[in-house]
Formats: structure tokens, sequence, C-alpha cells
């Protein structure tokens, strides 16, 4: 027998074993040119000599033929790729298998008769493509309908299995042809594919990145996502000794759901002293300068600290969410900590953000039942009404233009 | 213009992931050189004939400054500084290396492009009128049903191994300028009675060895059947299309052996089962992708009158060549010409394609299109900074004032680069320009194509004067048709005698054009006179000159 992946409903099998196959002998890439080739154009494509197969496992294939002029209820068909397929309608009666068979790689006849078997004459049964089959072929293969794959003899089982899933969102039907919904559906389960890429692609990059978490619920997306795939990508916090105690609460449930550790960086104690002493601990209310001085003292350095040695760190700001964002880039040069950030979400919307913890079940601050929408330090943070801008909340005695605390500085972006 | 949304975008980033994999195994040598061939060509990647050269498109001929940046860069860093737009609404690469094409193919995907079905038998990059959405003569704005195609045919699971390429065009003006004729598939767009948007479909177009002008199989389709019925075409091409021999593959030996009738027949068979299926196109769906085609925020200027301006012979004969009305009276296209003297039609350097995207920032809403002609159009420029815009162009030797012209050629790259050219188009056309330059004013519109071998990428069939190169024992022959047009329902052109050398097309060309001078009637055009006369008579005309020459 030889080597086959099946899909059945747990998903894909192997079944089958390979042949002995000889070591690979690396390909010398034509980057010289293929010279003059008029002389070697075989314009004639010699028909094939027989069927690639003649025997599958309960014994031996009947043509379509050979089916139609029997009695025709058992047994396994070989479809050619110049066979009719419309003649075995009302015709397939109890056949165990359907096998297309595929002469060459580029004769794609047969992607044709699986589509019309599924659905047009609605063969439920198993179908499996034979002859040339290669693992770049079985993901098309599998999207016309055929759900097992007798490789061909040079092919490698895992290089076919990982192919099957080589692309996540369908290109045709009701997400380019259908309703605003399908297409927004299948944008929803894109943006976690590209999300998940990404965050794949920044952990192959680089050594020490960390994502800096303000558990929020976009920084909780990205922890999930981490978690999720395993990726080796630090997560830490900073608590500015100022957060809600409902901020605070979701600190060991994260680390306890994913069985990770948060980082914690807390203020410099002494710095915050200093600052109480000059300003008074709510100093904040009395001007941008002040409130400033205390998103330094608090937050900005600490992160400082949590960066240090560090080669890149992930935040989850959103366009989106304030006037300040509008231009975010997803890649770029933080100049002022001469290192790479990201910003994974930038193009998600509060409602991808809400979709995605729906799908997912991730832990959430309480206080987003409450009417937040971005939450940082307990006084500076209050809830908004529906409409106002999203970061209406965050010390909403201020301009909307002066609205970051220091931590996302505008920097040169470049991919 | 169309933005990304996160489908696109997931679906070109896995592409180039899945080929990065691909050519890692293929490098490797885990994908031997038969099965990584398709792959490779379905990602734009030929073999060349002294190197391999990658094909990206440009979807109907869109792009932004910000994409035309990314392929002058391309250009710069991994080619050699320049690259070749195609007729069909494509940039080529000469000079790629086979494992740096996933960094390219990266690199693309971070602005919205693609290499994907620019080549293979497969269904070919969508293309359209290069002035859509602003030409006066437009009926239907393409561009909307053109994206939806594009999405709808890339990586399609079923339609990938055809069997042969399959190119589709759009035309929704009075004048075709995409020559949807040639296309293997096409549609004119219209409106009918109610107001709906309809399709005429026309199959089996298309050049090369047996060329042929599509025929009508559908004249009333509703705009939101395009999809069920395209698939019904494909699927009726890729069960009966002949695989026993290249040269009998396209769409259009099929057509011709069952005849457009019963082909139109077998298709509305197959689209019995389809219609009102999955693939039936919803007003969302037209919505979403038509919401980017809309006017970028044109306001009213005035020109300054013509008096006013300095007495510029150079500009006053551009803006009569280069420049054409847009729907908005304050506006114009500006065609900058890629047909210079000593440079190969067509192409562009790094630093002309980042001039050209600047230009676009400042005069044209950033926004550039990619024309049949293998020009480059600002398809929104103030009228009243026209002059200005002329003085820039100038000082970069993009200025020619050609358009329509005889130096205006279309020409394929053929045999200083294509493995499969039998001859070189490049520097005939150059010889065939130079020849005519004294008498090109005075001729007008004309369009002349040289192709280097029969597979017509330069499209001679259908060019007014067509030139073909052939192989004559090893050595450079070239014929010479007549009487061919891209536009309206298309017309082949005829072979005006037998093959001769390239020194001697230009002067044949010479001979068509001054006879067409000698009798033409008043502000009558080349091709008018050549129909109206007769390809007979100019033939006659150069056989009585080659008489008194002997």
């Amino acid at each position: 027998m030889s080597l086959i992946v099946e899909l059945d409903a747990d998903g894909p099998v192997v079944r089958g074993g390979a042949p002995e196959r000889p070591p690979p002998k690396p390909a010398v890439p034509a980057n010289d040119g293929h010279g003059d080739v008029r002389k070697k154009t075989v314009p004639v494509i010699k028909p094939p000599a027989g069927p690639s197969a003649s025997e599958w496992e309960g014994g031996k294939y009947v043509s379509l033929q050979e089916w139609l002029d029997g009695e025709g209820d058992e047994g396994a068909i070989l479809l050619q790729p110049a066979d009719d397929v419309r003649a075995l309608d009302g015709r397939i009666g109890n056949a165990a298998l359907i096998s297309v068979d595929f002469h060459r790689i580029g004769d794609g006849r047969g992607y044709t008769h699986a589509f019309l078997l599924r659905n047009r004459l609605n063969y439920r049964g198993r179908l499996r493509a034979l002859g040339a089959v290669t693992a770049d072929q079985v993901f098309a293969m599998a999207r016309v309908g055929f759900d097992s794959f007798a490789l061909r003899a040079d092919q490698d089982a895992n290089a076919a299995l990982a192919a099957l899933g080589t692309f996540s969102v369908p290109y045709q039907s009701a997400p380019v042809a259908g309703a605003a919904a399908a297409r927004a559906a299948a944008n929803s389960a894109a943006r976690v594919r590209l999300l998940e890429r990404a965050l794949g692609a920044i952990a192959a990059r680089h050594e020490r990145a960390a994502l800096a978490s303000s558990l929020s619920a976009e920084d909780l997306v990205i922890t999930d996502v981490i978690a999720r795939l395993g990726l080796p990508i630090d997560v830490f916090t900073l608590d500015t000794g100022r957060l809600h105690e409902e901020t605070l609460a979701l600190i060991p449930q994260i680390e306890q759901r994913y069985g990770l550790d948060i980082a914690v960086f807390r203020p410099n104690e002494s710095a915050v002293a200093a600052y109480v002493a000059a300003h008074g601990r709510d100093g904040f209310y009395d001007g941008v300068a002040q409130r400033k001085r205390c998103c330094a003292v608090r937050k900005v350095e600490p992160l400082a600290r949590a960066l240090a040695g560090r080669d890149a760190w992930i935040s989850g700001q959103r366009r989106e969410q304030a006037v300040t964002r509008g231009a975010l880039a997803e890649a770029e040069h933080d100049a002022e900590r001469n290192m790479r950030k990201y910003n994974p979400l930038a193009d998600w919307a509060w409602a991808d953000v809400l979709a995605y913890a729906e799908r997912f079940d991730i832990p959430m601050n309480a206080l987003y039942a409450r009417g937040y929408v971005s939450i940082g330090c307990e006084p500076c943070t209050k809830a908004i009404r529906p409409g106002e801008d999203p970061r209406a909340g965050r010390w909403w005695w201020e301009n909307q233009d002066s609205k970051e605390c220091g931590l996302h500085t505008t920097s040169l972006t470049s991919r | 213009m169309y933005r990304y949304d996160a489908v696109d975008r997931l679906i070109v980033e896995e592409r180039v992931a899945q080929y990065r994999d691909q050519t890692r195994r293929y490098l490797a040598g885990l994908i031997d050189e038969d099965a990584f061939r398709p792959l490779r060509l379905q990602n734009g990647l030929y073999i060349q004939r002294y190197a391999p050269m990658l094909r990206i498109a440009i979807p109907y001929g869109v792009l932004s400054s910000t994409q035309l940046r990314k392929l002058a860069g391309i250009a710069r860093r991994y080619d050699r500084g320049y690259g070749h737009f195609t007729t069909r609404q494509n940039i080529q690469y000469n000079w790629v290396k086979v494992e740096e094409v996933p960094d390219i193919l990266a690199e693309l995907a971070t602005v919205s492009m693609h290499s994907i079905q620019t080549s293979g038998s497969c269904v070919r990059n969508v293309t359209t009128d290069a002035f859509a959405g602003l030409a006066q003569d437009e009926i239907v704005d393409p561009r909307p049903y053109c994206e939806l195609m594009r999405q709808w045919s890339t990586l399609h699971p079923e339609f990938a191994h055809l069997p042969r390429k399959f190119k589709v065009a759009f035309n929704g003006a009075k004048e075709d300028r995409a020559a949807t004729s040639v296309h293997d598939l096409a549609f004119d767009l219209y409106k009918d009675e109610a107001g709906d948007v309809r399709l005429v479909v026309k199959v089996g177009g298309g050049q090369g060895r047996t060329p042929r002008l599509a025929s009508i199989i559908k004249r009333d389709l509703h705009w939101s059947e395009l999809l069920t019925y395209s698939e019904a075409v494909l699927r009726t091409y890729n069960k009966l299309g002949r695989r026993d021999h290249i040269f009998k593959s396209r769409i259009k030996i099929q057509v011709e052996a069952l005849g457009a009738a019963e082909f139109g027949r077998l298709v509305d068979e197959e689209w019995e089962h389809l219609r009102n299926g999955p693939n039936t196109l919803t007003e969302d769906a037209l919505d979403r992708v038509a919401k980017h085609f809309v006017d970028p925020p044109l306001e009213a200027w005035s020109e300054p009158p013509a008096r006013t301006l300095p007495l510029d012979a150079n500009f006053r004969a551009w803006k009569k060549r280069n420049v054409v009305a847009h729907r908005h009276p304050d506006y114009a296209a500006v065609t900058i010409s890629l047909k210079r003297e000593g440079v190969a039609p067509g192409n562009a350097t790094s630093e002309e394609m980042e001039f050209i995207a600047d230009l676009a920032d400042r005069y044209s809403f950033s926004e550039i299109r990619v024309s049949y002609h293998q020009n480059l159009l600002l398809p929104h420029v103030p009228r009243a900074r026209l002059h200005e815009l002329h003085a820039e162009l100038e000082t970069r030797n993009l200025a020619r004032a050609n358009i329509d012209l005889a130096s205006d050629i279309i020409c394929c790259p053929g045999g200083d680069f294509c493995s499969l050219a039998n001859a070189k188009s490049i520097p005939l056309s150059a010889a065939i320009a130079a020849k005519l330059a004294p008498i090109e004013e005075k001729i007008g519109a004309i369009q002349i194509n040289v192709s280097g071998c029969i597979n017509a990428c330069a499209h001679h069939h259908v060019g007014h004067i067509g030139v073909l190169g052939i192989d004559k024992g090893g050595e450079d022959w070239y014929q010479v048709l007549l009487g061919g047009r891209a536009d309206g329902a298309g017309r082949l052109g005829v072979l005006t005698g037998k093959a001769v050398r390239q020194d001697e097309v230009p002067s044949i060309i010479d001979r068509l054009a001054r006879h067409y001078l000698a009798i033409r009637e008043d502000g009558e055009s080349f091709i008018a006179t050549v129909e109206r006369a007769g390809v007979e008579a100019f033939k006659a005309a150069l056989d009585a000159r080659a008489e008194i020459a002997a």
C-alpha cells in the first residue's frame, strides 16, 4: 500500500508506509537562465500508457465504463482525466471508494471531477486522488472535495499534512461574493491568524521580546496567543501602585489560567515619595505637567527597567483608540529605547477584541462590564458613555491630544 | 483605490509563506524541477534566457505611490535597478535570483501586492482600461468588477491547472482600451434600460500562433452573475480544453472547434446548476469593493487661458499628445511616455519610478495607472498645473510627446531577454522609431507592435502595423502585418509579404506610412485609411516601390 493521507472526522491521518527514498540532492537554481530553449520545446504531450494504479485496499479497481456496464454497486471506481463524471449520476450505488487518476501535475481535470462528484452528484463517500499527487497539491484537492491522497512515491507525508493548513480563509463563495456579515466573519478569523503569524514572526526574529501588558483586554488577547502557541515571549506588567483592585486581581488569574509568570515591575519608592512630597499624592489633577511627572515616576521609569536588555517589545495599542494613535504602525523602531516595537493589534477594532475574548473565553477585567473601555490607574480612569472616544475616560480633565502617559512615544516608523 | 482587509492580507501572507517553504524544499532537493515548475510559475517566476524573470501583478493597472516606490526599491535591491511594464498591466524584473524571490514577495505583501497567477496555466492578472473611473466615455466603472474577479479567481482550487493560460479583461467605456477582443474571457459592461449593470460576455479571443477574435456568447448577463457564469466558462474549458498539444490548448481552439453557439450552450448547461448559488454576487459584496473606487477629493480649478502661458512648443505638443480629458472639467489624465530614445519600451529605472511616485503624491492624489500601451498615467492632474508638471517631467526625460504616435511602440522584451524569442524586438523598435521620426507628427495616431516571437506578447496581431520576429536558419527575420486593431470588435492584421531581414523592416513601415500620407482623405487616421483602401492597396504600393527600387 502506498503512502496515503486521509481526512477522517477527527482530522488527517497517515496510512500505509513510504518506500525508502534516496537522500535528496540540493537543486541548482537556474540563476544563469535557461539559454535559448526554442529547440527544446516539445509541444506534443504524450498520452499516458495506462492508469496509475490497478488496485486499492479492497481489490481491483474498475474503470468508469466497467462500473457502468456491470451491476455497479460494490468495489472501487478509478476515474481517468477524460472520463465524463456525470455518467455516474444515479449510478454510484454502494461504491466503497472513488479514486481520480492524475497522470501529471498539470492536468487539472481531476479537480473538476471532484467538484462535480461532491456538488452535483452528492457523493459523500471516500474520494481519493492518486497518481501525480504531491504535497503541494493536497490543499487545493481537499478544497474541491478529496479526502484521501495517495501520494506519489517520492513524497513526504509530513509535508502533505503541513500543506493541508496552507490557507486559513477561502477566497471564493461567501467571503468574496456574499453578504457583508460573511466577509466580516472571515475578517475576524483572518485577523486572529494574522496576529498569530505576527507574534510567531516576532518570536522567531527576537530572542528577548516581551509584551508590556497593562492587563487590558487587548493585552490579554496577545497573552492568550502567546500562551496558546507556546511562544517564547515574556509578559510583564507595571503595577503603578494606583491600579484598580479589579485590574490587580487579573494577575494571579492569568498566571493560573496559562501557567505563565508575569513579571511585575513597581515604581521606585523614593521617587514616589519625592513626588508625593512635591505635588501631593493626587497632584496630577493640577496640570498636565504634574500628571506627566506622576506617569514618569509610576510607569515610564519602571518600563525602562522592564525593557532593559530586551531587543523588542510589544504593545496592545490600536489605531482606533485615540487621535494620538491614528497613524500607528504595526512595526516601528522605538528610537528612545533603541529597539523594535510591535503593535500587532494596530488595525483591530474594539469589536474584534470582544469577538476574540468571547471565542477564546479569555479573562477580562471586571471594569469593562461597568462601562470602562481604556483602563489605567484608578484615580485617572473613569467609565465612558456610549459614543465617546475610547480613551475619553483617561485623564478626562485634559485635552484629547495630550492623552499619552509617555510609554508610547512618537517614533520613527519602519517596517 | 482598493485597500486590503484582513482576508486579503492573510491570503497574500500565507501565499508568501507557502512559496517560501516550497523554495526551501526545492533548494534542498525535496521538490524536483518538474514539480517545482508550476509552483514557481504560479508565483510569477519564469526562467529566461540569461536569468530568472519575476512578473508582478498590478491588478487592473492601478498603483499607489507607496506601491510604485516599493517596486522601485525591489528593482534596486534585487534586480538591476529597472523594471519592465507589460501590456497586461504587470511589471517584470529580468534579473532576480530564484532563492531571493520569497523575500521579494514578502516585501510586496507589505504594500498589498503579489505575483500570484501572473504565469502558468491559470487565470491571470485581470486587466482593464487604464483610464477607468475618469474617462469621459465611460459607461460603467469596471474596477469593482475587476477586483471581485481578482479575489474569486485568486487561488481558486479547481482552476489552477487549466489546459493553458487564461486571460480576463473588462471594458466599461465606449472605446475599448483593454484589447478585450483578444482575451480568453472578456466583459463589456453596460447599463440596461432599468439602469442595472449588465455584461456582454466574450470568449475565445487570443493571439499567439492561432490568433482569434473573441466571440460573444452572452449579451445580457446581470452583474450579480459575473462569478457564477465565469465559473461555468472555466469548468467547461477545464473539462473540454485540449491537453494533448500545447499549441491547441487555449480556449479559443475549443470555441473555434465547437462553434461559439455550441460552446455557449455547454456553458449555459453548466451555469444552470450554479445560478443563484454561493458565488452569486450580493449588493453587499459589490458595495464593499465599490466603496474603494470613488473619486479622490477633486476641486474646482481654473485653468489659465492658453495665451497667458509662455510660448512653449514642447509643452503644447505634450499637452496635445499626452493629456486626455477627465470626467471632471478641471482635471486631466496625463500619460508619461515610457517610449524614449535609447530606452527599451516600457522600461523605467528605480529613480524614475520614485520620481513618478513623488509626482503622483504632488499632482495626482498619490495614484498611478499602468496602461496597455506600456506607459504610466497620472490619472487626476489639475489642468491648472499641467505646465508645472510638464516642466518637472522634462528634467528627467519623461516628457516625450509621442502618445499614440509611431514611436509609442508596444514591444516585448524579445531575444535580448526572453528564452522563447526568435528575434530581437527592442533594437528593431528603436530603428523603426528613428526611421519614422521625420514624419511622425504628420502621420499622427498609429499603433505599431513588435513581437520577438509567435507568442505575441506585444500583440502584433492587433497592431495597426504588427511586426513578428521569426527564426530562419538561426537568423532574425521579420514578418510585417497590416490593418489589425485592438479596439472595438478587434481586427487581426494581415501579412504584407514575405519575411524580411531586420534592416528592411523600418523602410517597409516607412513606405506604408508614406502611402497613407499620399492617399488619406481629410482628417482620416492611418487605420481608417487602411480599412477604406484595403490592405491589398498598401501591399500593391509596397510591391510597386520594390520594383522601382529594383
